[in-house]
């Protein structure tokens, strides 16, 4: 899956630089010239990509170290009492 | 009316630093790091107030009306890409790094990581420099943004002067984070996020039915527009003005959130990991909520004001000239001053707590100091810090959009560090040294360009570019190199060092 994301995040860097718009003055909703809208467009790509990439490949082991570590420490705490 | 409301907003973050000074504990852990408590919600908050200064909001707005719609592109589109991923792969790993390891800052991760007490007396000046440049484009943007807000009295002599604007919001912003630490900056940061974005959207509005003058809005926008396209400024809605070599490489200008030791403090506040999971996510969607209203004001501005027109005031005269309620104009100054404040708060709290932890502490001796005594130390030094930045910007009128870009490459160059550090065993002290000297020297050379704009005409013939491309290209790649090359033909780190960065397993398999 880490591949896919890296060729995602590839695919949208590629697709931000939209020469073929470079000095197009048409319009979307006729007003947002559609350089702007493009690149607004691809913000939102971008947090979809993020979406997938968080369900996807987050490291989930760098809380667990530190939950086993907490539940270790209420143990022995509570040994102790 | 509009300054009551301005006051009644500084009154409020003061009101923030007192409540939030109640509940401190006076330890550095819970003064620098709010007791690595914070959750989803205000990190995002905090992350991306921290992110958004003077330059997302005044200098957005002045660089579209001066070489239009490009802007988005180059900064918040790639942010959107770029500054989530730091946040992925730096971020969080640097977070479970800090826990484990109680570390309050970028430097004392570093010092640690490479077992170097050189490595923060030379990385120090280089980011307090930076951090200084920072600093100083809140301190200008809210001052020249006061002056044009609030206009002139009868005598023609303004308002609110700029230097008395850039004193009041460092002295607010400095009392509250004095008083509060990092609890009422999380907050105030929150809080402020929260207001700008929602002025934001209310800004956009007015000024859109202001600057087209009809009832509905999308009619109004049309017509905003239309103005645009039948002026001499109707490139403003094309990139003509923009090279593609120099589009393509500003990709790299948001790598600096990587190297920003505020913005690593905050890392640092996290309560759990996961809790990155919504920054992530949201980081691009903020940006964009934030951008496109401020791209399309300063479009718009170019078909309303004269080219002439100073580029810091552009977002000021727009909220003046189409907001009639002095109510609402009021409520939109505090909306953009509440994104200065919140990254400069961040700002303030990092130096102090560089210099007390990464300066004072290891080079004093650990107990002579009580902790008290050395958050007073702190802040001592960020009052030093904030005149300078003050006396700089009373003689300086640059647009805060060029001299936030030539910060942001500075940190953006300091980023393999921060990558070798993390991910490259191998790396060393000496390598990361040599590399940081290159970037502060090569920095301070392209500096005279940012502040002359008659040096850079006379060597450049125009814009700051090498070969088309932007020179943040040139500073990493030298910064790289240099980190290669010198960690290759220098020793190996420690066995036990590696291990402990990485795990026994993971230094057996190198």
């Amino acid at each position: 899956m880490k591949w896919i994301i890296l060729i995602l995040i590839l695919g949208i860097s590629v697709l931000h630089h939209d020469v073929w718009w470079w000095t197009s003055k048409e319009r979307v909703f006729g007003f947002i010239p559609i350089g702007l809208a493009w690149h607004a467009f691809i913000s939102i790509a971008a947090s979809m990509i993020w979406v997938i990439a968080v369900f996807t490949c987050w490291p989930d082991e760098l809380d667990k170290r530190f939950d086993q570590l907490d539940a270790t420490a209420a143990e022995s705490g509570s040994e102790e009492e | 009316m509009v300054l009551g409301i301005i006051i009644g907003y500084f009154c409020f973050l003061l009101g923030l630093g007192i409540f939030g000074s109640r509940l401190l504990k006076l330890t550095s852990g819970d003064y620098f790091l709010a007791s690595r408590g914070i959750g989803p919600f205000m990190l995002l908050m905090s992350i991306f107030g921290t992110t958004m200064t003077a330059f997302a909001l005044v200098g957005s707005t002045g660089e579209t009306f001066k070489q239009g719609i490009g802007i988005y592109g180059q900064m918040a589109s790639w942010s959107g890409i770029v500054h989530s991923a730091v946040f992925f792969l730096i971020g969080a790993k640097v977070w479970a790094i800090g826990k484990e390891h109680g570390y309050l800052t970028q430097l004392s991760y570093l010092r640690d990581r490479y077992q170097s007490n050189s490595l923060p007396l030379v990385l120090f000046p280089i980011l307090v420099g930076f951090v200084t440049v920072y600093i100083l484009m809140g301190v200008m943007g809210g001052g020249a943004f006061l002056e044009a807000l609030l206009g002139k009295d009868a005598a023609g002599a303004p308002k609110m002067p700029k230097w008395l604007g850039m004193l009041l919001i460092s002295s607010v912003v400095m009392f509250y984070v004095f008083w509060g630490g990092m609890r009422a900056t999380v907050w105030a940061n929150t809080i402020q996020t929260l207001v700008f974005m929602g002025t934001g959207v209310i800004a956009f509005y007015v000024i859109t039915k202001g600057a087209g003058g009809v009832d509905s809005f999308l009619e109004a926008a049309r017509t905003a527009t239309d103005k645009v396209a039948d002026s001499e400024a109707s490139d403003r809605m094309t990139r003509a003005g923009i090279g593609k070599g120099e589009f393509a490489t500003y990709f790299l200008i948001p790598l600096s959130v990587g190297m920003f030791p505020h913005l690593f403090q905050h890392w640092l506040t996290a309560k759990r990991a996961s809790n990155f999971k919504l920054t992530v996510v949201a980081h691009p969607i903020c940006i964009l909520i934030t951008w496109l209203p401020c791209c399309l004001i300063g479009m718009w501005a170019a078909g309303v004001l004269p080219a002439e027109t100073p580029s810091n005031a552009v977002l000021a005269i727009m909220v003046k000239k189409f907001s009639s309620s002095e109510v609402l104009r009021g409520i939109l100054g505090a909306g953009v001053l509440a994104a200065i404040m919140s990254s400069m708060d961040s700002q303030f709290l990092c130096i102090s707590s560089m210099f007390t932890n990464d300066i004072v502490i290891p080079h004093c001796g650990e107990g002579k100091y009580s902790e008290k005594q050395q958050v007073w130390m702190g802040r001592v030094f960020v009052v030093v810090v904030v005149a300078a930045c003050y006396v700089i910007g009373l003689f300086n009128n640059r647009s805060v959009f060029k001299i936030g870009v030539w910060c942001f490459s500075g940190f953006s160059s300091l980023v393999p560090i921060v990558v070798a550090a993390l991910y490259w065993k191998r790396s060393n002290g000496q390598g990361v040294i040599a590399s940081a000297i290159s970037v502060a020297v090569l920095w301070l050379a392209g500096l005279a360009f940012v502040f002359s704009g008659t040096l850079t005409k006379q060597v450049f013939g125009g814009k700051f570019l090498i070969a088309g491309m932007h020179p943040v290209t040139g500073l990493i790649t030298v910064a790289t190199v240099v980190l290669i090359t010198v960690t290759l033909l220098t020793p190996p780190p420690d066995k036990a060092l590696v291990e402990k960065f990485f795990g026994a397993h993971d230094s057996e398999s190198e």
